[in-house]
C-alpha cells in the first residue's frame, strides 16, 4: 500500500491510493468561540440541496452540542471506541490512523450507520460539563461547559468514502480539492457511508444512492463561497485555499491562520484523513477534551486567540469572516483596515478592524433615566 | 411386524421422490413451449434435475466478506432451445426489499464468460479483456414494480408510512397544477435519477439487470441484453427464477445446445448489509443445455 505525507500527524501514514493532491484544496476555517448554534447554516444548506424525497433526515451541514450531541449518533465516540487508546509524541501522531487499523478484508476502520442513529440531530443539545478552568463571569454553584460543533464534509486529503469505495464513484475534483460522489455511477453499497468517520456521507433510500456535502460547488466555480458560510448570522466562517506546509503563503487567509499562526487546528487529525475544515477551538474548554478533539496545538491556539485583540493582523483577519459573499484568496492590512483580495490581489472588501466604541453614562440626563445594559 | 415395517418404507420412499440431485453439473433440462420464466412455483420445476451449488465468501478484493452468509443455492434450469431460466433457491429468515441505512436488498445473480470455452475468465467477475456477462436479481427492483402496478406508495412511503415530511419544493401550490413542471423540480433532488444512474433508471424492464464486468469494480449495465425473472419469498426461503435467451443481443456469451458451458452464482443476504462485493459466491460450475 502506497505511503503518503500527511502533515498534520507530522508523518506518513499508509493510503490506499498514492499522494495526489489537487491543483488547490477547498480549505475552511470556523471560529467555534463565536458560534450559537442558530441552525441558520443548517437550513442554508438544507433548502439548498436536500429537500427531495428520501433526504428528509440528510443535514450535509449540522450544529450540534459537545460534549454529549452527535449527529448521526455517536459518530465521533464509535470510532474513537473502536481505535482505542492512541498517542502523540509531540506534534507526531504515533498510533494509528483509520486505515491503519483497518480489519483484514477492508480499507478503513468504518462505522456501522443504522437508521436510527439520523433519527436524533439535537441529542444532547445544551447539555454541559465539567468545570470552566478559568472561571466564569458569574459564580454559580456548578461551572460548567459545553460549545458548539458546526460540521460539514471536510473534503480530506485522503478521504476515507473515496477509498471505501469499490467502484471509484468518488473523486476530489483536481481544480478545487473538492470530494464528490458520481451520481451516476454510485450503486448505493454504502461502503463510503461507514467507512467515513466523520459520518458525512449519506444514503438516499428513495434513490438507493449515497450523497455528501458538495461544498457548494457551482457557487465555488464561480469564486462565491457557500450557502452554510455566507448564511452564518455569526461570521463564523472563511472559505478559502488551504495550501501543503511546504507552500504557504502568508497572506493567504487560512494559510495564515492554520500554518503560520497554528490558530485553526484540524478536527480528529489522528484519524488520518488531513479533513481541510480547521476549528478554531473554544477558549473555555479544558485542554484535555479538545486536544482528543482538535490535537496537539490545542494550547497554543487557545493562547493566540486570547490575545488576538492585541495582534493586528490576526483580528483584522477575524473581522474578514463573513463579510463578504466572494471567496477570499488572499488578505492584507491597509492602517486599521482588513483587506480582503481575489486571485489578482484586487479588492474585493476592506472592513475597519476596530469598532468605534462609545461609552455612555449610566444616567441618560435629558430624559433623566438611568440605563440600562440590556441588548 | 414385517409387513408395517414395509409400508413404513414405502412410505418414506414415496417421501424421498425429490428432483434427481446432479453435484458435478448444471443440467438444464428442455421442455417444449413456454417456460416458467416467473413462476418459481410452477410444476414444471418438479421434473428438472436440482444442482446442490456450495457458496463461499468472497475474499478475493476489498471489501471481502468474512462471516458467512447463504452456504447453499439449489438450482434447477429448463431451456425451450431459445430461452434458459433458472430457478434459485436459498434459505434467507428476512426478506429484505428497500434498501436503507443499515440494510441492504436480498439479491442473486446468475454469470456466464463471455466467451465460452475451457480457458474461462476468473470467476470472480472476470478479468481484463476476459469479461463476464451477469444476470441481477435484486429484490427492490421487483418491489418498485409491485408497488407502481398496485398504485402503492413509493420507497419512502413504504418505509416510514406515518412520516409526516414538512414540505417538498415540488409539492409547492404553483406547480401542483402542472406535473411537467413538479416532476421536473422532483428530479433537481434526486440527482442520482437526474443523472440516469442504472440503478434507478434501469434499462431492462423487470427486476432482472445484465450487467458486464472485466474484473472487480467495474461492474456496468449493457441494456442491451432481454431478461425475465421473478422472486418469491415464504417461510425464511426465497425461490427466484432468472431468464435469459441462449443467443444475445449480440454473438458473445451465446449458449448452445449439447456444449458444456460454466456458470457461476452470487448471493446478497440484506439483513447482513451485503452489497457488492461483500457477497458469498460460487465458482465456475459446468452447465450444459439438454440436446433433447
Amino acid at each position: 500500500m502506497p505511503r503518503v505525507n500527511n502533515w498534520q500527524i507530522g508523518r506518513t501514514m499508509s493510503y490506499w491510493y498514492s499522494e495526489s493532491r489537487p491543483n488547490r484544496q477547498f480549505g475552511a476555517v470556523f471560529d467555534i468561540n463565536k458560534c450559537i448554534e442558530c441552525q441558520t447554516c443548517t437550513l442554508a444548506c438544507k433548502t439548498t440541496w436536500t429537500t427531495g424525497r428520501g433526504q428528509e433526515f440528510m443535514l450535509w451541514n449540522n450544529v450540534e452540542t459537545k460534549p454529549y450531541g452527535s449527529y448521526p449518533l455517536a459518530w465521533d465516540l464509535n470510532v474513537l471506541k473502536k481505535l482505542g487508546p492512541q498517542t502523540w509524541d509531540g506534534s507526531t501522531y504515533t498510533g494509528q490512523t483509520v486505515f491503519e487499523a483497518a480489519p483484514a478484508g477492508l480499507r478503513v476502520l468504518g462505522s456501522e450507520r443504522q437508521t436510527i442513529d439520523y433519527n436524533y440531530p439535537n441529542v444532547g443539545e445544551d447539555e454541559i460539563l465539567g468545570k470552566v478552568d478559568r472561571g466564569g463571569s458569574l459564580s454559580i454553584p456548578q461551572q460548567m461547559w459545553m460549545y458548539y460543533l458546526p460540521r460539514i464534509c471536510n473534503h480530506c486529503t485522503y478521504p476515507a468514502c473515496l477509498e471505501s469505495c469499490p467502484r471509484s464513484s468518488i473523486y476530489k475534483r483536481p481544480e478545487d480539492g473538492i470530494v464528490v460522489i458520481d451520481q451516476s455511477r454510485c450503486r448505493g453499497y454504502q461502503e463510503c457511508v461507514k467507512a467515513c468517520p466523520y459520518g458525512k456521507v449519506y444514503f438516499n433510500p428513495s434513490t438507493g444512492t449515497s450523497e455528501k456535502c458538495i461544498a457548494c460547488f457551482p457557487k465555488i466555480e464561480q469564486g462565491l463561497q457557500p450557502q452554510c458560510f455566507v448564511n452564518c448570522i455569526g461570521k463564523i466562517r472563511l472559505q478559502g485555499w488551504i495550501s501543503p506546509p511546504e507552500k504557504v503563503k502568508e497572506d493567504n487567509p487560512i494559510d495564515y491562520l492554520v500554518h503560520v499562526r497554528k490558530l485553526a487546528l484540524p478536527l480528529y487529525p489522528q484519524f488520518g484523513l488531513e479533513p481541510n475544515v480547521y476549528y478554531i477551538p473554544p477558549v473555555h474548554v479544558p485542554d484535555q477534551f479538545l486536544i482528543q478533539m482538535f490535537g496537539p496545538g490545542v494550547a497554543k491556539a487557545k493562547e493566540t486567540y486570547r490575545n488576538a485583540r492585541e495582534d493586528k493582523t490576526l483580528k483584522g483577519l477575524i473581522a474578514l469572516f463573513g463579510c463578504t459573499e466572494r471567496t477570499i484568496p488572499y488578505f492584507k492590512i491597509v492602517g486599521d483596515y482588513a483587506v480582503a483580495l481575489d486571485d489578482n490581489r484586487r479588492e474585493i472588501v476592506r472592513v475597519p478592524i476596530y469598532e468605534p466604541v462609545i461609552v455612555r453614562k449610566a444616567q441618560d440626563r435629558l430624559y433623566q433615566i438611568m440605563r440600562s445594559n440590556t441588548t | 411386524m414385517k409387513k408395517t415395517l414395509m409400508i413404513l418404507l414405502l412410505v418414506l420412499m414415496a417421501g424421498c421422490g425429490g428432483p434427481i440431485i446432479d453435484t458435478q453439473q448444471v443440467p438444464a433440462k428442455y421442455i417444449s413451449g413456454a417456460l416458467p420464466t416467473e413462476d418459481p412455483n410452477s410444476s414444471l420445476w418438479n421434473d428438472a434435475p436440482e444442482h446442490p451449488a456450495k457458496m463461499m465468501v468472497q475474499d478475493v478484493t476489498e471489501p471481502k466478506l468474512i462471516d458467512p452468509g447463504v452456504t447453499l443455492l439449489k438450482v434447477r434450469a429448463l431451456h425451450n432451445r431459445d430461452w434458459v431460466v433458472f430457478r434459485l433457491e436459498w434459505d434467507d429468515p428476512t426478506q429484505d426489499l428497500i434498501p436503507k441505512s443499515g440494510s441492504s436488498s436480498d439479491a442473486v445473480a446468475i454469470q456466464f464468460p463471455l466467451l465460452q470455452g475451457s480457458d474461462v475468465p476468473d470467476a470472480a467477475m472476470g478479468e481484463q479483456n476476459k469479461g463476464v456477462r451477469i444476470w441481477y436479481w435484486k429484490a427492490v427492483w421487483q418491489d418498485d414494480d409491485e408497488r407502481a402496478k398496485a398504485g402503492k406508495g413509493d420507497r419512502i412511503a413504504t418505509l416510514y408510512p406515518n412520516a409526516a415530511p414538512d414540505h417538498y419544493p415540488f409539492e409547492a401550490e404553483p406547480l401542483k397544477k402542472d406535473p411537467k413542471l413538479q416532476a421536473e423540480a422532483a428530479r433537481r433532488y434526486a440527482p442520482a435519477k437526474a443523472s440516469g444512474n442504472p440503478i434507478l433508471v434501469r434499462p431492462n424492464s423487470g427486476p432482472v439487470q445484465v450487467l458486464m464486468a472485466e474484473g472487480f469494480g467495474n461492474t456496468t449495465p449493457t441494456g442491451t441484453q432481454p431478461s425475465a425473472g421473478h422472486g418469491v419469498w415464504n417461510s425464511g426461503r426465497w425461490l427466484t427464477t432468472i431468464a435469459r435467451p441462449l443467443k444475445g443481443g449480440d454473438s458473445l456469451g451465446t449458449l448452445e445446445t449439447g456444449k458444456r458451458g460454466y456458470i457461476a452464482f452470487a448471493v446478497w443476504d440484506g439483513t447482513k448489509q451485503h452489497t457488492g462485493s461483500r457477497k458469498m459466491r460460487s465458482g465456475w460450475v459446468p452447465f450444459i443445455l439438454d440436446e433433447k
